[in-house]
């Protein structure tokens, strides 16, 4: 009943008229960064901060939020029209989408990935409501404590972020915690690491960082090769038939169990929801073997999970304030450019804001259902602007945003440097998203740190005194652990293998 | 130069940088009476990251750990292209404050539209006149966000 009121509350604030506005701008701009190939959620995400300093903090996180979830939408276009994910998490949609499309059925691959969405969108949002009374109540006992452990169990998942090699995302999760550094110590207000420039004093802004790490970078890697232009597949009617429609309702409601479970789980990506619904998908098909050749459910299953994760992401980020991913990472940012702290006291001390910006989850994923379906003819025709073009435009922006943050020619010159070394760290194959969230993180873990080893004189002991703390700090070292022991087993079982043979 | 050997250049690179950390966090305090300094965790950082590369190093130095051979870096006209951009951007870092946004900003999407774009003439200055004018009155106008004048008088009597 709590729940149903404060959603009622927060509907109340989503539908005012100026919040209507921003979360229809913000699904428009999510669409449109998703559609772009270049620009991906984080950096976009990060790009249009600045756009949002002159409105009030709910506003601002509704246009965000919105722009979220909308580039899952952007994502499913180019992955079913060019077979080029926009976005990672839609790579999987390529497989059937593409065929289908090649089929001449883009339109009804295209309204069963916008239905799906939205069902795995609203899905993920009620799991939202429900958690968010328990969870925000387990976690107003905590104390700095039980809040640095609960960050080093969300850094110790951020393990799924790994990529091919785990060393490396260890070295950009440290590489973040350095960037973390720069600045005020966040304690005794000393300076640290700011060689004498008054532009360190409050940090390096994370938003030029992540553009020039996420966005500048992959715009010098494209712009390695001629600018080539896209070839798009037919367009055809739009309406699934009742068939489609059918066999669609199965893979959307397991997309959005899968999507909502794996969205909780920090460190795992869109990408990772999508494939399991894939692999859910034709482990209970009848005919798994045709997966490929343009079946609807290969379309409706992955396209309802990475929304439903996106979804889901939020939850604890909202409850905990523990981003899940990379983009909830920055949106993490942007609420602390506004002044709030995502996590518990945010419920308590501003409910408005919290549950405005849950019920606009609702609100923004009609409004993409609503929108994409007519609007695909134009997210086409963007597609067909030249990318010499586009990638002029995207650079202005960056340029934009990174100057609009703190009014200043330096951020642009971090921007630019960050994507040098975004680039290089892409060549050297480094995972780049374990940085971002640890940039973000860093200064909440070393503050709640401090805090704890201040209330107890410095004594670590004050860790195992707390039995939350124990329990969190056991799980983040088995987690870390883990990896370590499935190699020492690999390593034990080979030779066996080998003798057996 | 082979991958392997970029990549271990890359390693003593980050190295360095560990090791710089761990000098710089050392003169800073590092414990006091109330618990840890504003050294400890830089140090410690330091140190970790250190470890890491180390190990990171002694991987892409076994015969098995090698990365895989290949050009590491793009042709030239892709080197050419990228220089270019990186360029155009440290210039518009250098120059906005003192040519103004509405100036710097025509002047930078000019020469990326039509010079690495290679955008139609009609093209380029449209999208040039909205992106800098055009941005410049709808930020300052619409979201606050106030984009530098130029610092030249000469430049800022015209209204740049």
């Amino acid at each position: 009943m709590d729940a149903f009121q404060n959603l009622l509350l927060g509907f109340s604030v989503a539908l005012a008229p100026q919040n209507l506005l921003l979360a229809f701008s913000g699904s428009v701009l999510g669409t449109l960064i998703g559609v772009l190939p270049g620009v991906g959620p984080v950096a976009g995400t990060a790009m249009l901060i600045p756009l949002t300093f002159s409105m009030g903090p709910t506003g601002a996180i509704i246009m965000l939020t919105a722009l979220f979830y909308g580039t899952q939408y952007g994502g499913t276009i180019t992955s079913i029209l060019l077979n080029v994910p926009g976005e990672a998490a839609s790579a999987i949609t390529c497989l059937d989408g593409y065929a289908m499309a090649k089929q001449g059925r883009a339109g009804v691959a295209l309204a069963i990935a916008a239905i799906g969405s939205f069902v795995g969108g609203t899905i993920a949002t009620i799991a939202l409501v429900l958690a968010a009374g328990p969870l925000t109540r387990w976690a107003l006992e905590f104390g700095p404590v039980e809040f640095f452990a609960l960050i080093v169990l969300g850094l110790s998942l951020l393990t799924g972020l790994a990529g091919k090699s785990m060393i490396k995302a260890l070295i950009m999760g440290v590489v973040g915690l350095l960037l973390a550094m720069i600045g005020m110590d966040p304690v005794r207000g000393l300076p640290r690491f700011t060689f004498g420039r008054m532009e360190l004093m409050d940090g390096i802004g994370f938003v030029p960082v992540i553009m020039g790490l996420f966005g500048m970078a992959e715009i010098l890697e494209n712009a390695e090769r001629p600018f080539a232009q896209v070839v798009l597949a037919r367009m055809s009617s739009l309406m699934p038939n009742r068939q489609e429609l059918r066999a669609s309702v199965g893979p959307i409601l397991r997309g959005s169990v899968i999507g909502t479970a794996l969205g909780l789980v920090p460190g795992m990506t869109g990408s990772a929801s999508s494939f399991l619904a894939y692999v859910a998908e034709r482990k209970v098909s009848k005919t798994p073997e045709r997966f490929g050749s343009g079946m609807v459910e290969g379309v409706a299953g992955p396209e309802t999970a990475n929304n439903a994760h996106a979804n889901g992401a939020l939850i604890p980020l909202f409850t905990l304030g523990i981003p899940a991913s990379p983009t909830v990472a920055v949106i993490m940012g942007a609420f602390m450019m506004h002044g709030l702290i995502p996590g518990p006291f945010l419920f308590k001390e501003h409910p408005d804001v919290a549950w405005g910006v849950i019920a606009s989850f609702y609100v923004g994923n009609a409004i993409l259902l609503v929108l994409n379906l007519p609007l695909v003819g134009i997210w086409v025709r963007i597609l067909q602007v030249p990318y010499g073009l586009l990638s002029g435009i995207v650079l202005g922006f960056m340029v934009l945003g990174a100057y609009s943050v703190s009014n200043s020619a330096f951020d642009v010159a971090v921007m630019t440097i960050f994507g040098v070394v975004g680039y290089l760290l892409r060549k050297l194959d480094f995972p780049l998203a374990p940085a971002v969230l640890t940039l973000i993180l860093g200064p909440l873990m070393e503050r709640s740190l401090r805090q704890a080893l201040d209330l107890s004189q410095g004594s670590m002991a004050i860790f195992t005194e707390s039995p939350i703390a124990m329990v969190l700090l056991s799980a983040a070292a088995l987690i870390l652990i883990a990896p370590l022991l499935r190699l020492a087993w690999r390593g034990r079982s080979a030779p066996e293998s080998a003798d057996a043979s | 130069m082979s991958v392997q050997r970029i990549h271990q250049a890359a390693a003593l690179v980050l190295l360095g940088i560990a090791a710089f950390v761990m000098w710089q966090s050392w003169g800073l305090e590092y414990y006091t009476k109330l618990g840890p300094g504003p050294g400890f965790f830089p140090f410690w950082l330091g140190v970790g990251l250190a470890a890491l590369v180390a190990v990171w190093l002694a991987q892409v130095s076994r015969p098995a750990g090698r990365p895989k051979e290949g050009a590491f870096l793009p042709e030239r006209s892709g080197l050419l292209r990228i220089g270019t951009i990186l360029a155009a951007l440290g210039a518009m870092a250098a120059c906005m404050d003192l040519l103004g946004f509405k100036l710097a900003m025509f002047l930078f999407l000019g020469f990326l539209l039509r010079i690495v774009g290679r955008q139609s003439w009609w093209v380029t200055a449209v999208v040039t006149l909205l992106g800098s004018v055009g941005v410049y009155h709808v930020f300052g106008r619409y979201l606050d966000v106030q984009l530098p004048a130029a610092s030249i008088a000469l430049l800022a009597r015209f209204g740049l």
